[in-house]
């Protein structure tokens, strides 16, 4: 995978975190969508940010 | 016993060796490293405790807002004015600068006296942890009276973790640290996810028009639990003061601030303040009164934000037990010289690990963290004394180290009488350390003159 976009990935992946909590809030997504999206969200952060600060 | 004195005194300066010279002003860091640097280390796994509780010690909305803006706001201002501008002067840590003033023999005392303070609170980021592990074997959370160890299923689980932990501090503190800094920032979301995500099952609606009548009524209704006394606004500024006591006003952040260009740079504290420990304590707040104000923060976690929720208990409680056992380690390694570091940080990772099995470290952190401030309190009165006050009003500074001596017995009867008197204090225990401030203060300086006299 290019650099470059790691930064991009582990930004999307940390605001995606901080945006299904906000669908939830509103009713726009269920309690169990808004636990496996978050955690699906929480494992994209973790892998692409992970990569992005060993290549740093 | 002179002479083994002076050996340990010996290998412990080989071991900070590293930062003995102050800090040169190529190496000094800028006001961003400052701000990140700041405001991931001041979310932790006890942030889920300690935001909890103010819930359980019955707080109102109002005392606690503001309260957290005051307590914050003094805490910021510790940093700014007192330890930065001595940091910025000496360009040395709290080790080297009280070598000078305490002598050798003493800082072996403090040093000590900070590892078994560090074990107690890795300990209790242990236990926090094990509460999130414990949800899925169904152990129970101690009750919030419990000082021994209440089922063997508990025992297990904090010595499987804190083995864990130790592990994996001693097979590389250095990459686990890095790993830290891509924790920091999604752990901070954990805490505003898991709180926005319950708000709705407390009954706050998406235009946030009831907020404030569900937060004073539903979260922090100004009831304690059955067995907590009521805090009440002045419990709540004490309380985000000396939260991080030992390190501003207790000066330990001297190793931090060495490295700012200039004293200013203490005001970065306030990232680590607001967004940090405010905002973190709210969310937990939210998230202790939506699981009806039981103490289980594991419960907490993954009911407000499912696995995620769980993992981001577990790696907060694992970011801040690792630097706190290596801090551990290398206190220790001054009455263990010759051990290699795997050696030390083992034996850290023990007591650290044994001391995780008594709940009480856990179920009574506010008052662990009160006394952990309480403490130090007297080294950083002294220290501030001797650095601004001596040279005005006329008296040697650094006699420790102009006249060789391994123990300044002054600086340590100031340090003991004050803990006594502070213990013998008829207030609560959050306010006690501010008049011992002033006791330290006063006395080493009166205790000065007379020697001089």
């Amino acid at each position: 995978m290019a650099k470059k976009w790691l930064p991009a990935l582990s930004l999307i992946s940390l605001a995606g975190c901080l945006a299904v909590p906000v669908l939830h809030f509103l009713g726009k997504l269920g309690s169990d969508s808004y636990k496996l999206v978050f955690l699906a969200a929480s494992v994209g952060w973790f892998v692409f940010a992970t990569l992005w600060a060993r290549r740093k | 016993m002179a002479g083994r004195l002076a050996s340990i005194a010996s290998q412990m300066d080989r071991l900070y060796e590293f930062d003995r010279e102050p800090v040169s002003p190529d190496k000094l860091q800028s006001g961003g490293k400052f701000a990140g640097l700041l405001a991931g280390e001041h979310v932790a796994a006890t942030e889920f405790v300690i935001g909890a509780f103010f819930v359980l010690h019955g707080v109102t909305a109002k005392d606690l807002f503001v309260g957290l803006l005051i307590g914050n706001l003094l805490a910021v201002l510790s940093w700014t004015f007192i330890c930065a501008p001595i940091a910025i002067r000496t360009r040395l840590t709290l080790y080297w600068y009280l070598r000078r003033i305490a002598g050798p023999g003493l800082t072996i005392i403090y040093n000590l006296a900070n590892a078994i303070l560090y074990c107690i609170l890795a300990g209790a980021m242990i236990a926090v942890s094990a509460t999130a592990v414990g949800l899925g074997f169904r152990i129970k959370t101690p009750a919030l009276n419990a000082v021994f160890p209440s089922s063997i299923g508990w025992v297990l689980l904090t010595i499987v973790i804190g083995a864990l932990f130790t592990t994996l501090a001693i097979l590389g503190f250095e990459k686990l640290s890095r790993f830290a800094e891509v924790c920091s920032p999604w752990i901070f979301i954990v805490f505003i996810a898991g709180a926005l995500a319950v708000l709705p099952r407390l009954g706050v609606r998406t235009d946030f028009g009831n907020f404030w009548e569900i937060a004073s009524t539903k979260i922090w209704n100004g009831i304690p639990v059955a067995g907590q006394d009521r805090f009440s606004l002045w419990h709540i500024v004490f309380f985000a003061w000396f939260c991080n006591l030992a390190m501003h006003i207790g000066l330990s952040d001297l190793a931090i601030f060495r490295y700012a260009k200039k004293w200013t740079y203490g005001l970065y504290t306030a990232f680590g303040m607001y967004p940090g420990h405010m905002l973190a304590w709210i969310c937990s707040g939210i998230m202790v009164a939506a699981v009806g104000r039981e103490m289980n923060p594991g419960l907490m976690a993954y009911e407000s934000a499912g696995l995620a929720g769980v993992a981001g208990l577990l790696l907060a409680g694992w970011t801040t037990a690792n630097p706190t056992l290596y801090r551990a380690g290398l206190a220790l390694q001054t009455i263990t010289p010759n051990w290699p570091r795997w050696k030390v940080t083992l034996a850290a990772g023990v007591i650290t690990t044994v001391l995780s099995c008594f709940p009480v470290f856990f179920v009574k952190l506010l008052d662990y963290v009160a006394i952990y401030g309480l403490v130090l309190m007297p080294i950083g009165a002294i220290v501030f004394a001797e650095h601004w006050l001596f040279p005005r009003l006329s008296l040697e500074q650094y006699s420790a180290e102009k006249r060789g001596w391994t123990f300044n017995w002054m600086v340590l009867g100031v340090w003991a009488g004050t803990l006594v008197i502070c213990f013998l204090m008829p207030i609560h225990l959050y306010f006690r350390w501010l008049p011992g401030y002033f006791i330290a203060l006063i006395s080493y300086i009166l205790l000065s003159l007379g020697r001089k006299r």
